[in-house]
Order: C-alpha cells, then sequence, then structure tokens
C-alpha cells in the first residue's frame, strides 16, 4: 500500500495498486481562541472522517490510520485525538474503543438527517495522548450537549 | 482580508500579490508575508506561457529570496523548507534538494511522516542513485513491511545495480543511506526473511507475500531461471489464499499475477482452492454451504477467481444456468449471516448476486433474449436487502439504459447520492442517456446539476488557494491549480456544456422565446468556440462498475483511447451544429445591400462565411466520424458506452442536418443575388423536396414495436426511440432554417406584390421558389401531425401490454413492479 499524506488538509490517502482504498481527513485544532490553548491544554488532533472502501475492510488500515494521526498529534503537541461518531454505528464505535477511545460526552442532533428521517446525536470519543498527564481530557461529561455549544 | 479581495487568475493578479507580500514585510518583517512573494514568483512561473521565463527569471528570483532567509538563518517553519524544495526541484537542482532535505532545514520536516524520506527518495530517482534507492527502500521496508511503493523501488533499483555490474566501493559505506543490495541473492533472501517475520505475528501483513510474487514475475520477465529458488507461483498463490482467502481483498491482491499461473493449470488451481474451504452439504441443500462469514468469503473469492481465469466463460448455455442457479443458492443462504446489518451496510452475499447477474449478461451478449429480464428482477432483489450497495444500482442504470428504458434510472442515480467530482467522473453514465431516450426534463435536470458544480469550481478553487496562502500551505497551491485545469478541460463539461445548450433551443426557441432571443441570452455566438480541444482531458471512471472478467475481455487501454476519440469527435459534431445554429439570426440582419459588390468591413458578408465555413467542418467532422465507425468497435458492455454517433448517421438524421445548412447557404447567395438566377431556385427546390423525403424516412425508422413479443419473450427496440429523439431534433432545425427562408422570401414577395399593383400588371408570374417554400411548409406541417399521432399510438400499445403472460422463471420480484416500470418510461 502507498500512504499519501497532503498536509495542508491533514488528509491521507492509502492506495492500493493505483485505486484509492481508504483516506482520513483530520486536523489539528483547538476549541476556541487560538492564544493560550496550550494553557487551557485544547490543542488536539482532530478526525473530521475515516472511510476504508468495503473492498479493503478487515485488514486493519481504520487502526493504522488511526496511529499514524497518533503519532503525528504527539509530534505536534497535541493533549488528546477526538472524533464524532453515530450513536448508531456500533461498529465503529467498538472499533475506536478497541483502539483506546472512550466516550466523552454526546452532542444531540449532531447528525441532520436528509429526508424525513429524524437528526442521530453523536459521539465525541477521545484518547489522551502523552501530553495528558493526568488524562484529564477523556474525563466524560455527565450531560449531553448541544452541537451550538461546542465550537 | 488582503487575500480574500484577491481572484486567483491572471498574472497581474499574482505580480500584485509579490508587492503586497514585500510591502507587508517591511512594515512588519514576519515571515509568512515575505513567503506569499515566494509564492507568487512560483505561481507566476507556473502559469507563464513562456517556459523559459520560468525557469531563467520567475523560478530563480524565488531561490535568491529563499537563500537569502537562509543566509540570516530566518527560516522558520516548515512549509518554508517545502518552498525551498519546491524551488529547487522545479529548477531540476536535484542535488540541492537533497542537500537541503538531508540537511539541518531538513529536520524541520516533520508534519508527514517519512516527509524527508520520501523527498530524498524522489530525488535519488531523479538523479538515478540506484544504490541509495535501493538502502533506503530497504531500511523503510524493515520499518513496514506493507509500504508497496518501496518493494518497487527496492526490486527496480537491486536490477538497475545488476545491469550496471555495480559492486560496493571497498572500505567505504555502501551509500549514503547505508547497507546495499545489489544481487539477485540478496533480494530473494531480503525478501524470505520479511516473510519469516510476518509468519511470526498474530496478524501478518500481506506485503511480504505478494512481494515475493512479484520477485518471481521480474525473474520470469529478464529470463532468469532463478526462480525455482523462490517456489511455483502456483503453490505461493495457493499459500495466499490459505492466510488471506478470507478477507475481501484476496481476489484483487491475486489478480496481479494470474498471469504467472499456465492455463493448463487453471481448472487445477480452483479445485485446490475449493479442497481448503470449510463448506458443508446438509439434508436440504443440495450443494455444500459455508457455515461462517469467512468461509463465506473464502468461497465468493474463489467464484471471482474463476471467473477471471475464464472457466465460465468457457461453460455451455446449460452450465453456465446450472452456475447462475448455485450463485443464488449461495446467494440467498448468506442473506442469513447478515440479518443485523444496517441498512448502510452491504450484505456479505452480495457479490454472489452479481457475478449470478454478470452470467446472464454473457448469455444475453449472446442471444439469449430472456436473461437480460432476469438479470433485472435479480438486481432488484438484490437491491432489496442492501439498499446502500451501489454495484446493484449502477449495473441496473446500465442495463435499463441499454434497453431504452431511462424512468427508473432517474431515481436510481439520485439514490447514488453523487456529490462534487462525482458529477465529472460518472456524471456520463446519467447523461448520455437521458436526451437521447426523450427525458428531456431528466436530461436538463443532469445537465444543470454538472454545470453547477463545474462552474463554482472556479470560486471553490480560488478559496483553497486564499486558505492555502493563510495556512502558509504551500505545497498544496500547484495541486489546486493543477486541479482546477482538470475540471476546467474536462471532456465532460465541454459536453454537458453544449447539449444543454442544444436542449435549451429545443425546447425554447421559437416556442417561448425566439431563436434568437435564446441564443442571445446564451451569449453564443458563431465564431467562438470555448472548447479546449487540445487540452481535452477524459476523467471518467469507466471501471466503475465491478468486473471480474479475463484480461482479454475487460476494458484495456486500447478502449479508453478509442472512446475517448469517438466522444470528441461526437463533441465536434455537436459544438458545430450548435454554432451553425446560432448563426442563423446572424444572417436575417446583415443583407443591407441587396447588390453584394460592397464585401464586409464590418462583417456584412462575413457572418456567411463563418456559416459556410462551420458547415466545411461539420463536413470533415462527418467524415471522421464515418472513418472511425468502420473499425466497428465493441465495448465491453461493463465498459463505456458507444456515443450517438452510429444512430446519427445510419438513420438519415446526418444528412438532413446538414442539408438544412446547405439550404440556409443557398438562401442566403438567393438573398443576395435576387431572383433573377433560376439556376439557385431549382436548386433550392429540390432541397425542398429531398428534405421532406429525407425527413419522411428518418419518420419511418420510428416506427415498430418498441417492445417486441416473440416466442414468449420480450426483446425492446430502443433504437426506435432514438431515432424519434434525433427526429424532434433535426425537424426543429428544419424549423428554425425555415423561419430565415420566409424571413428572406417574405420581403420578396412583398416588393413584388407592391410592383404588382404599381405597374397593374396581372401577369407577373411568382418565382417557382415560393410555390416550392409554401408546399414544402405544408408537407412538413402534415409530417408532424402524423409524428404526434405516433406518439400517442405508443403510448396506448405500451400501457395495455400483458407481461404475465410471459414467462419469466425464477422470479422472486412481483411481476407488476417490472411492468409499472417499463409502462411509464416509454412516455414522451
Amino acid at each position: 500500500c502507498i500512504v499519501h499524506h497532503l498536509s495542508f488538509l491533514g488528509l491521507w490517502v492509502v492506495r492500493y495498486f493505483k485505486s484509492a482504498t481508504a483516506l482520513m481527513l483530520c486536523m489539528f485544532t483547538v476549541m476556541g481562541k487560538a492564544e493560550g490553548s496550550v494553557a487551557r491544554e485544547e490543542w488536539h488532533g482532530h478526525v473530521t472522517a475515516l472511510s476504508v472502501a468495503p473492498e479493503f475492510r478487515r485488514l486493519g488500515l481504520a487502526a493504522k490510520l488511526m496511529e499514524l494521526l497518533e503519532e503525528i498529534s504527539e509530534k505536534k503537541g497535541g493533549f488528546f485525538v477526538d472524533l464524532f461518531v453515530r450513536v448508531s454505528n456500533q461498529v465503529a464505535v467498538n472499533m475506536y474503543k478497541q483502539l483506546g477511545y472512550s466516550v466523552y460526552r454526546t452532542v444531540l442532533e449532531y447528525y441532520s438527517a436528509s429526508s424525513g428521517e429524524p437528526d442521530e446525536d453523536a459521539y465525541d470519543m477521545r484518547k489522551a495522548l502523552s501530553r495528558d498527564t493526568e488524562k484529564k481530557s477523556i474525563i466524560p461529561l455527565p450531560h449531553p450537549v448541544r452541537p451550538e455549544d461546542i465550537e | 482580508s488582503v487575500l480574500s479581495a484577491i481572484c486567483f487568475r491572471n498574472d497581474e493578479t499574482l505580480s500584485y500579490i509579490f508587492q503586497a507580500g514585500m510591502a507587508l514585510y517591511k512594515i512588519v518583517p514576519k515571515n509568512p508575508y515575505y513567503f506569499w512573494s515566494v509564492m507568487s514568483l512560483i505561481m507566476q512561473s507556473i502559469s507563464a506561457q513562456d517556459e523559459n521565463l520560468s525557469k531563467t527569471m520567475f523560478l530563480p528570483l524565488a531561490e535568491r529570496m529563499v537563500e537569502k532567509m537562509v543566509k540570516e538563518d530566518k527560516i522558520e517553519a516548515e512549509a518554508e523548507v517545502e518552498l525551498y524544495y519546491m524551488i529547487l526541484e522545479r529548477l531540476e537542482k536535484y542535488k540541492e534538494a537533497l542537500d537541503v532535505v538531508r540537511g539541518k532545514l531538513g529536520e524541520k520536516l516533520t508534519s508527514e511522516l517519512q516527509s524527508r524520506e520520501n523527498k530524498c527518495m524522489a530525488m535519488y530517482k531523479k538523479l538515478c542513485r540506484w544504490p541509495e534507492c535501493n538502502a533506503l527502500s530497504r531500511r523503510l521496508l524493515l520499518k513496514n513491511s506493507d509500504d508497496w511503493q518501496f518493494y518497487i523501488t527496492y526490486f527496480d533499483s537491486v536490477f538497475q545495480l545488476i545491469d550496471e555490474s555495480w559492486t560496493p566501493p571497498p572500505e567505504e559505506e555502501h551509500s549514503l543511506e547505508g547497507e546495499v543490495h545489489y544481487t539477485v541473492e540478496q533480494a530473494v533472501k531480503f525478501i524470505e526473511e520479511r516473510i519469516t517475520e510476518e509468519s511470526k505475528s498474530s496478524r501478518p501483513l500481506r506485503g511480504p507475500y505478494l512481494a515475493k510474487l512479484e520477485l518471481i514475475r521480474r525473474l520470469r520477465y529478464r529470463g532468469c531461471n532463478d526462480e525455482y529458488k523462490l517456489g511455483d507461483p502456483e503453490e505461493l498463490m495457493f499459500q495466499y489464499f490459505k492466510k488471506f482467502g478470507d478477507k475481501p481483498c484476496c481476489f484483487t491482491d491475486l489478480k496481479v499475477f494470474v498471469d504467472l499461473l499456465p492455463s493448463s493449470q487453471y481448472t487445477k488451481f480452483i479445485s485446490q482452492l475449493l479442497e481448503v474451504i470449510p463448506l458443508s452439504a446438509t439434508a436440504e441443500s443440495e450443494i455444500a454451504l459455508p457455515a461462517d462469514i469467512k468461509a463465506l468469503q473464502q468461497h465468493l473469492c474463489v467464484v471471482q477467481l474463476s471467473r477471471l481465469l475464464g472457466i465460465y466463460h468457457a461453460m455451455d448455455k446449460k452450465q453456465k444456468l446450472t452456475v447462475v442457479r448455485e450463485l443464488m443458492l449461495r446467494y440467498r443462504h448468506g442473506l442469513e449471516f447478515g440479518k443485523s446489518c444496517l441498512k448502510t451496510e452491504l450484505q456479505f452475499s452480495d457479490y454472489y448476486c452479481l457475478l449470478a447477474v454478470h452470467l446472464l449478461l454473457d448469455l444475453w451478449l449472446e442471444g439469449e433474449e430472456s436473461a437480460v429480464w432476469q438479470c433485472l428482477t435479480l438486481l432488484e432483489e438484490g437491491l432489496s436487502h442492501s439498499p446502500s450497495n451501489a454495484q446493484f444500482k449502477l449495473l441496473l442504470i446500465r442495463i435499463y439504459c441499454r434497453l431504452g428504458a431511462f424512468e427508473p434510472v432517474a431515481e436510481l442515480y439520485s439514490s447514488l447520492d453523487a456529490k462534487h467530482i462525482q458529477h465529472d467522473t460518472i456524471g456520463y453514465l446519467l447523461t448520455r442517456y437521458a436526451e437521447s431516450l426523450g427525458h428531456y426534463a431528466a436530461a436538463s435536470q443532469s445537465c444543470n446539476f454538472a454545470l453547477r458544480f463545474f462552474h463554482s469550481n472556479q470560486k471553490d478553487t480560488s478559496e483553497y488557494i486564499i486558505q492555502a496562502y493563510k495556512y502558509g500551505a504551500f505545497e498544496k497551491i500547484p495541486e489546486f491549480i493543477a486541479f482546477r485545469n482538470r475540471l476546467n478541460s474536462s471532456l465532460h463539461f465541454a459536453q454537458v456544456r453544449t447539449e444543454r445548450m442544444l436542449l435549451d433551443l429545443l425546447l425554447e426557441a421559437n416556442i417561448s422565446t425566439s431563436l434568437e432571443e435564446s441564443i442571445k441570452s446564451m451569449s453564443l455566438s458563431p465564431e467562438e468556440d470555448d472548447i479546449p480541444w487540445k487540452d481535452l482531458r477524459d476523467n471518467r471512471d469507466l471501471t466503475v462498475l465491478f468486473n471480474w472478467d479475463p484480461k482479454d475481455r475487460d476494458i484495456s487501454e486500447e478502449h479508453r483511447k478509442l472512446s475517448l476519440e469517438e466522444e470528441t469527435m461526437w463533441l465536434r459534431i455537436r459544438s458545430l451544429t450548435l454554432r451553425l445554429v446560432s448563426g442563423l439570426p446572424t444572417l436575417s440582419h446583415t443583407i443591407q445591400p441587396k447588390n453584394s459588390e460592397k464585401t464586409a468591413e464590418n462583417g456584412v458578408s462575413s457572418k456567411i462565411d463563418t456559416i459556410r465555413s462551420l458547415l466545411q467542418q461539420l463536413e470533415a467532422a462527418v467524415d471522421s466520424g464515418k472513418k472511425f465507425l468502420e473499425q466497428k468497435i465493441q465495448y465491453p458492455v461493463l465498459g463505456p458506452p458507444p456515443t450517438r454517433m452510429a444512430g446519427f448517421f445510419s438513420n438519415g438524421s446526418c444528412q438532413c442536418q446538414t442539408s438544412l445548412f446547405y439550404l440556409v447557404s443557398d438562401i442566403y447567395e438567393l438573398d443576395t443575388n435576387g431572383l433573377g438566377k433560376s439556376e439557385i431556385q431549382e436548386r433550392i427546390g429540390n432541397s425542398f423536396k429531398s428534405l421532406v423525403d429525407r425527413l419522411t424516412d428518418l419518420f419511418n425508422k420510428c416506427k415498430g414495436d418498441l417492445i417486441e413479443v416473440r416466442d414468449g419473450t420480450l426483446k425492446t427496440h430502443p433504437n426506435l426511440l432514438e431515432n424519434l429523439v434525433f427526429f424532434v431534433e433535426t425537424i426543429s432545425i428544419a424549423l428554425w432554417v425555415s423561419s430565415y427562408c420566409d424571413s428572406v422570401l417574405r420581403p420578396f414577395k412583398s416588393n413584388l406584390q407592391k410592383k404588382k399593383k404599381k405597374k397593374k400588371e396581372s401577369s407577373v408570374a411568382m418565382p417557382p421558389v415560393f410555390t416550392h417554400f409554401l408546399d414544402y411548409v405544408t408537407e412538413l406541417q402534415t409530417l408532424t401531425s402524423n409524428v404526434i399521432d405516433h406518439i400517442k399510438g405508443l403510448e396506448i400499445i405500451l400501457t395495455a401490454l400483458k407481461l404475465e403472460d410471459l414467462s419469466l422463471k425464477d422470479t422472486l420480484v412481483n411481476v407488476t413492479v417490472i411492468r409499472d416500470l417499463l409502462t411509464v418510461q416509454y412516455l414522451l
């Protein structure tokens, strides 16, 4: 496999024999203002999208991509890595749990549905990196939040 | 905010950025401003028409600017180092670029994993430093034995070194990057060691095993008989299957290496694979079935390989149908495993169904008419269990279109939810057939979706570039520019643009607005050609439909080339037709002096010259098209669809449309020379007559059964529909041309009538051309009402068709569903 990394957008594209088989879009971001972010321990890696083509599943590609992101996030001094996943997507939730992610909070009606169906909630899942020595970033919130409450 | 006011389109803007950057830097000496200027120089070098200017002015200036910062030790950000590398690479100063990356500045390259190594590798390749290529790829493979690109580099470099008879220098490092392998034995040992390492792991990586097969292939290609040391490809592939056969990617992995198998071994190979799959027959099932998903996937892989090796293609009809039955049994059995699958997931056994359909398609193409109906029912069945499976939808779209049934296609395509770049890559699936099968609304809509995307691309990429400047992501900027160009030069974009305008004229001109107004609103003019013929890019995804066919039946490079050629020819014909039509209103206005001694200062006669030149070009394009079609190319059914060109020629609409434009030229001549010359009038009179004949011929080619019932099976005749659509288009052109004729003849007639009154002569004979024209118009009217009656008749026939009377074996889907689909789609 060949892994391309497009650094600005933080887009990784994995190619097997010419056709793209998996991609992960990620960013390094903080919530709120950039200033003082380090002090507030909010500098983190964020996965915007992760997708593996059906023909290339069960090869550990998703895990590999997440590992790459964690490695780079460590290098950049991030405190944690996080992502949003549909509450109904048990397969994905379990996969992330196996990779060491835990549910930090629930975001109500995060995913807007296409036609007639109700909006769906998201789990905000996180994994603390080594810089977060006390693992503060992953202490779960006691109550759900709404999309307006996050960045 | 400075940047957001800028539109990145021309060199003026770029030099503005350069100045702005430097000006800002003088006030606030922050690196980003300085490097905006550097980047703007690079962009100017990219867009410079004169390549020399890039190499001798822009890039060297950019280089000096960066060198200044380097000397003053002011380089801060990773992006600045990337920019330096980019400049040196574009200047082909590969050695210098290598030194930068390997030096202190290279330490800043941290965002991308192996960024330094990747850049070094690129430079070693450019410099043909094979020892370094080999040593570096060897080291990187030790870190990650699944990184395929480095196996390729490793092998390439070993064989280069062997060919150069390279030996390591005595008492020195092999290379800058360490130890080098320069013999086959070393390469073999290296690969074997990787395999040994992997086999210890609980989850072995596939890379080393495939690398061994790749090495065998290369040794065979070189005629080395060293391969016996590595083992039989059959055995290795069998072992590979035992390890990875339950992974969906096993088929695509092995497909790459099947040409290493001798064809005499195919059946034996397949049997060998089947033997190791845990299948068991039960009391109910006649065939041995898998007990879990892993076994199912393994078996599915073997079925795919069987098709690839041509085993199914060698069977007779009876055997094929037996296989179809078995595959469907396995498909339905496999649904058990997917009971808890979400609607957004695919069923594990889906591809059994698809493979069964592919076999039926083979039968259909060999002449079995009933097979195609079974294809539809099986695909609809598959889709009902797996509503997210795009492959079912795509194949349904393909088959429905080939049958001439467009109605279900619009919804199927819409359910694919194609977005953004997909409008360019798979939009053709829809736009190729929407109009040609008479679905004008859907055709308009599909064109609009595509055009909206292509037009927004300009604005969007400017946004991306601005963001890239803002965040200093300089490496991305040339990529965004290349992306924008790729879309601007897209064949599909040019086709959709052209067809949409023709369609709009068809639907509006001289109906809701005049031809002249329509053409004005589209800003069309016959002189302008906005299609970048030399740079046209075929961005279509021609392999979007899954295909397990053997190499000799698969889509080849030759097919792609021919398809692009054909599409370009057809586009030329359509584009010229559009421009010719757009020229009609211009002719009516430009005749002032009827005695055309005055040749144009302001293009009075040049309008007709444009028309005549376009007509010549159209003739030439038609000739090329006809010559192309002599090759009688057959594309694979899962590959690119043929253009409408063949039908356009064979049904006579081409000849008709060309004659209409010649008529325009003759009428213009009549207009210029007056009614004196009888030769012109005679020619025009003959044209009118032969046009009516041709149009009647064309209409006759629209008659017949759209769905023919024969021996209990259905056969569709979509060409009748396609001819009808061409008829509508041709007669529209005929009517626009008639409008022009009328605008020329009417003033003549009223002048003559005035003269008659003045001279009080009753014996001035009316020029024959008037009568000819009147007859022509009357006959067109009759023909048109005949066509309308014919269309009404079609609707009645179809709704009365009773499908229950036909035998459709193995049908699980409700037959009335199919009937509803078919009766609706033929309505024009």
